[in-house]
C-alpha cells in the first residue's frame, strides 16, 4: 500500500500518547515517513480522542480523510470513524466487545484487557495493541522488543518484561488468527529519522536563536513549546517564568529585553489579546521580542484544543498606535524551526515586535525529518559595542536606517532609558512636535530593511498553472498536496506559501500572482484573511478562498471539494487523491 | 548636593509646587548616594502616574513602562541582569488598582528589589478620581456621594501574603524615607515602602497637617518580625499611622533560589553542543 494511515482512538486517559509515541518511534527509526496529527478534546478523562498516523516511503504533508487501520481502544472509536473506514479496511479491537457490522470492513480481534491482565495489570493493555500493530504492518517484533526496554527501562527489568510479554501476546495473535488480515508497508531505506513536533522545532529554534528568557501563562495550544523550552532551560542558561498574567508574561519579557537578553513569550490568541498594550509598548520603547501565537479556532474561549488560522489580522494590527513589526507563518515544522531562529535574530536586529504564528496542527503533529541542520546558524550580536557608540548615549539616536545604538542597562558611564510615551532620543518624555515627528520617521525606516529579508514567498508546482492556490502556515502542506493531486490528474495547478506576512512582500506577491488566472486562498477561517491582505498589499483580487473553519485540519481533499464548488466538477472528475 | 550628586537631574520636572513626589525623589537619591551607587548600576522602573515620572528625572537607567505594569519588567530585568539594583517607583492607583494582580505575585516571586509606592490616596494624573486607598467617604467627581468602596491596606495585603520586607513612610521625613529606602535595598527580596504622600491639588482630606497630625516613628519595642503584632500595626490608621519597618521576614530572594552566583543571563551564549545534545534525543 503506498500510503497507510492508521487511526488511534480511544478515551482521554486511556494511553493514546503512549502507544502513539512508541510506534513513531518505531516506524521513524525504520525509515518511514510519517505525519501524525492529534484531535483531543478540551478534557482530561473520558470522550473520545484520537491520533491519525500517516505513513509513507515519501514526506507526507497534510492529513488524509480516510482510514487503512483503525485501533479501536473502545467501541465508541469504531462509531465516530465509520465514516471514513473504505473496503479493506482494516479495524483492530478489543475481541470480548462485538464489533459492528461494517461491508468490506475487515476486523482483527485481539482480547487486549484480557491479554494485559494475564500480564499483570490493565496498563499493558497498551503494548498488547503495539504488538498487535507490528503484526499488522508486518514490521516484526525485533523494533518493538528493544524500544520497550528503552522506554520501560527505567522503571526496572519487571516491568520491560510485562510490557514485552504483552505485546508479544498482541503479536502473536493477530500473526495466528489473522494472517491475511495484514497491510503491508512500502518498503523503505533502512535509515533513522528524525520525529519532531512543531513545538520542539519552535523551540529550538528560540533557543538556537540565542534565547535567554521565556516568561509565559499556560493557554492550549501554546503550551507544549513553553513546557519543551522549560525541560531544558536550565540545562541551556534559560530563565523561564510562569507569570501570573499574559500582561505579566509580556511585560517581564520586555523588561528583560531591555537588560539586553533575547527574549520571547508564547501565548494564544485570548492571551494575546491581554497582551496588546505590552505590544505596543514594544513597538514604541523599540524593544525586541520574539512573540509565538499559536492558533485556536473562534473568538474568546473558542475551541481551546482544535486548529484554525483565524489570528492573522490580529497580529498584523494588535497595539494601539502604529509601529513596525514582523509577522511569520511557516508552513511545516521544519520551517518553523529555521524561521524560530531568524525572528530571535531579526527581533534583535530592528529592535520590534516578531510574531511567530503557529496553530495545534502545526505545534501537536509529528514529522518525520532527516535533519535539522544548525552548522550555517550564526547568532550576529546586535548589541551596540560601547566604545564606538557616540557619547553622550542616546537610546533612540535618530539614524539612517532607523535603528538605534543599542546598550544594556549596566554599561559603564551610560544611561539607558526605555520609555512608553513619545519620547526625545535620549528617552526623555517629549510633546515637542518636530521631535515627535523625527522618531515616528525613524522608527518606520526600519521597514526598508524588514522588507528584504528572509521569508519572502516560495513557489510549487507548475509555473504556467490553470488553478493557483495561495497559503500561508500549516495551509501550506494541504495545498501541496491538492497541488500535486491536481498535476497528476492533467490539471495544471501551483501555488505560492507565505511565510513573512509582514512587511508584506508585495514586489514578491505581484511577480507570483499577478498573472495567474483563477487564484485561491487556502485558509484556516471564515473570512479569507490572506485573500484580504493580497487586496490590500498588492490590488490582487483572488478568486473565491478556500476556507475551513470547524477546527480540524485542511485536507487536500477539502481542498478539491471547494474547489470543484466554485469551478463544476467536470475536469475535476480525474482527481485520485 | 550639588555636583556630587551624580543622580541628580536639572531638567524640569512636570509635578506641582508642594508636591510630596520631590520629597521622596530627593530620598531615593540621598539613599542611593549613601549607598555608595553608580548611576550606571542602578536601575528605576514604573508604570504611569505621577510617581512613574520619577525614573525621568533620576540620572541612572530607567524603564518608564505601562499603567500598572511596572513590577513585571522589573522582575525582567533583575533575572537578566542581577547585578543591577533595581527600584521601582510607583502610585496607589499604578500599584494596587492597575497593577493589583502583579502586586500579589511580585511578592510571591519575591525577587530582590525595592518597591517604593508614593500613596497619596488620589488619582494625581487623572485629576483627582478615587484611588484603592481613598478613604471612605472622599468626594470626588466620580464618587460625588463620597468612596464607598473598602480602602485596600497594602501593608496588611504584603504581611499576609508574607513579604519579606513592608514599611511605611511619610514623604516629608526625607531622611527617615532614605534610610528605609536603603535598608530595603541591602535587604536582598521583595521590599516595600508605602510612602504616605499628600497630593496638594486633588486630596482635600489627607492633607500635610492630616498626615502630620497622625503618623508616629515605631520605637524599638515593636519587634518586626512578630506577624501578628505587624498585622495589627497595619490596621492602624485614623488613631495614629506607625512609620518604619511594620514586618520583616527574612529569606533567600527569588535571585539566590533561582540564579544563584552564576553569570547573569545577560553575559551567557548560546551552547552550540547542548543545542545538538537536544536534537539528537529526537532520532
Amino acid at each position: 500500500m503506498p500510503h497507510t494511515t492508521l487511526t488511534l482512538g480511544g478515551m482521554a486517559g486511556q494511553g493514546l500518547v503512549t502507544i502513539s509515541d512508541l510506534l513513531l518511534k518505531l516506524l521513524a527509526r525504520a525509515g518511514y515517513h510519517l505525519l501524525a496529527t492529534q484531535d483531543y478534546m478540551s478534557r482530561v478523562r473520558g470522550g473520545h480522542n484520537f491520533i491519525q498516523i500517516g505513513i509513507d516511503a515519501d514526506r507526507i504533508f497534510a492529513p488524509q480523510p480516510i482510514i487503512n487501520i483503525l485501533v479501536a481502544l473502545d467501541s465508541r472509536s469504531i462509531d465516530e470513524h465509520r465514516h471514513e473506514l473504505t473496503a479493506g479496511s482494516i479495524v483492530l479491537h478489543d475481541s470480548d466487545n462485538k464489533p459492528p457490522d461494517i461491508n468490506g470492513v475487515r476486523f482483527a480481534g485481539v482480547p487486549m484487557n484480557r491479554f494485559a491482565n494475564k500480564a499483570g495489570n490493565p496498563v499493558y493493555a497498551n503494548a498488547v495493541a503495539l504488538g498487535a500493530i507490528a503484526a499488522l504492518l508486518e514490521i516484526g517484533m525485533k523494533g518493538v522488543d528493544s524500544l520497550l526496554n528503552e522506554h520501560f527501562g527505567k522503571k526496572g527489568e519487571a516491568a520491560v518484561e510485562k510490557n514485552v510479554a504483552a505485546a508479544h501476546a498482541g503479536y502473536d495473535h493477530i500473526a495466528k488468527y489473522y494472517a491475511e488480515t495484514t497491510s503491508s508497508l512500502p518498503p523503505v531505506k533502512q535509515k533513522t529519522r528524525m520525529l519532531i513536533n512543531g513545538a520542539q522545532a519552535i523551540g529550538l529554534g528560540m533557543m538556537t536563536g540565542g534565547l535567554r528568557f521565556i516568561s509565559a501563562y499556560p493557554m492550549s495550544p501554546s503550551t507544549s513549546i513553553f513546557n519543551y523550552v522549560t525541560a531544558s532551560a536550565a540545562e541551556l542558561g534559560i530563565l523561564s517564568e510562569q507569570a501570573e498574567d499574559e500582561i505579566a508574561a509580556v511585560n517581564m519579557a520586555l523588561g528583560a529585553s531591555a537588560a539586553g537578553v533575547r527574549t520571547a513569550v508564547t501565548t494564544s490568541g485570548g492571551g494575546l489579546d491581554l497582551m496588546a498594550e505590552g505590544i505596543s509598548l514594544a513597538g514604541v520603547a523599540e524593544t525586541p521580542i520574539v512573540i509565538a501565537n499559536i492558533m485556536r479556532p473562534g473568538p474568546a474561549t473558542g475551541l481551546p484544543t482544535r486548529t484554525g488560522q483565524e489570528d492573522l489580522n490580529l497580529v498584523l494590527n494588535i497595539g494601539h498606535g502604529e509601529f513596525p513589526r514582523f509577522v511569520f507563518a511557516p508552513g511545516t515544522a521544519e520551517e518553523a524551526f529555521y524561521t524560530a531562529i531568524h525572528a530571535m535574530n531579526l527581533a534583535d536586529k530592528y529592535q520590534a515586535p516578531v510574531f511567530l504564528l503557529g496553530d495545534q496542527q502545526l505545534v501537536d503533529s509529528y514529522v518525520t525529518l532527516d535533519r535539522l541542520n544548525i552548522t550555517k546558524v550564526r547568532i550576529k550580536e546586535h548589541l551596540a559595542d560601547p566604545a564606538k557608540v557616540p557619547a553622550p548615549y542616546q537610546r533612540y539616536r535618530i539614524t539612517p536606517n532607523g535603528v538605534s545604538p543599542r546598550l544594556p542597562y549596566g554599561t559603564p558611564g551610560v544611561r539607558v532609558m526605555y520609555d512608553s510615551h513619545l519620547h526625545e532620543e535620549d528617552g526623555h518624555i517629549t510633546e515637542n512636535a518636530d521631535i515627535v515627528r523625527a522618531m515616528v520617521e525613524k522608527r518606520f525606516r526600519k521597514l526598508k530593511g524588514m522588507v528584504k529579508e528572509t521569508g519572502k514567498p516560495i513557489w510549487y508546482g507548475n509555473k504556467k498553472p490553470a488553478i493557483t492556490l495561495a497559503c500561508w502556515g500549516t495551509s501550506y502542506g494541504a495545498s501541496r498536496e491538492a497541488v500535486d493531486a491536481l498535476n497528476r490528474a492533467g490539471i495544471k495547478a501551483g501555488m505560492a506559501h507565505f511565510n513573512r506576512l509582514a512587511p508584506f512582500p508585495s514586489r514578491e506577491a505581484r511577480v507570483l500572482l499577478a498573472n495567474k488566472k483563477h487564484v485561491h486562498t487556502v485558509e484556516g477561517n471564515f473570512t479569507g484573511q490572506l485573500a484580504q491582505l493580497l487586496a490590500r498589499e498588492t490590488g490582487i483580487h483572488s478568486g473565491m478562498p478556500v476556507t475551513r473553519y470547524d477546527g480540524r485540519p485542511i485536507t487536500a481533499r477539502h481542498i478539491i471539494d471547494k474547489l470543484k464548488e466554485v469551478h463544476g466538477n467536470g475536469k475535476f472528475k480525474r482527481i485520485s487523491l | 548636593m550639588g555636583n556630587s550628586n551624580a543622580f541628580h537631574y536639572e531638567g524640569e520636572k512636570a509635578w506641582c509646587p508642594g508636591c510630596g513626589d520631590f520629597a521622596i525623589l530627593n530620598a531615593v537619591e540621598k539613599a542611593l548616594i549613601h549607598a555608595g551607587k553608580k548611576p550606571e548600576e542602578v536601575l528605576t522602573v514604573s508604570g504611569i502616574g505621577q510617581a512613574a515620572k520619577l525614573p525621568h528625572y533620576l540620572k541612572s537607567n530607567g524603564f518608564n513602562g505601562l499603567h500598572g505594569r511596572a513590577l513585571p519588567p522589573a522582575f525582567g530585568a533583575k533575572a537578566a541582569n542581577h547585578h543591577l539594583t533595581v527600584i521601582v517607583t510607583s502610585g496607589d492607583g499604578d500599584m494596587y488598582g492597575e497593577g493589583g494582580n502583579h502586586f500579589i505575585h511580585a511578592i510571591r516571586r519575591n525577587i530582590e528589589m525595592t518597591v517604593i509606592v508614593h500613596d497619596n490616596q488620589v488619582y494625581g494624573l487623572t485629576k483627582g478620581q478615587a484611588s484603592p486607598t481613598s478613604d471612605k467617604g472622599m468626594k470626588t467627581k466620580l464618587q460625588p456621594e463620597g468612596v464607598i468602596l473598602t480602602p485596600f491596606n497594602p501593608l496588611a495585603v504584603a504581611i499576609a501574603l508574607d513579604a519579606p520586607f513592608v514599611a511605611r513612610s511619610f514623604s516629608k521625613e526625607i531622611d527617615f524615607t532614605a534610610d528605609l529606602i536603603e535598608q530595603a535595598m541591602r535587604y536582598g527580596g521583595f521590599a516595600l515602602i508605602d510612602v504616605l504622600q499628600p497630593c496638594v491639588s486633588f486630596n482635600k482630606v489627607n492633607t500635610y497637617q492630616w498626615y502630620q497630625q497622625r503618623a508616629y516613628r515605631l520605637g524599638p519595642e515593636h519587634d518586626p518580625t512578630d506577624r501578628a503584632k505587624a498585622l495589627a500595626k497595619a490596621f492602624e490608621w485614623d488613631s495614629g499611622i506607625p512609620l518604619g519597618v511594620i514586618y520583616k521576614n527574612p529569606r533567600p530572594g527569588y535571585v539566590a533560589t533561582v540564579i544563584g552566583d552564576t553569570e547573569p543571563l545577560l553575559k551567557r551564549k548560546v551552547n552550540t553542543e547542548k543545542i545538538n545534545s537536544l536534537l539528537a534525543r529526537l532520532y
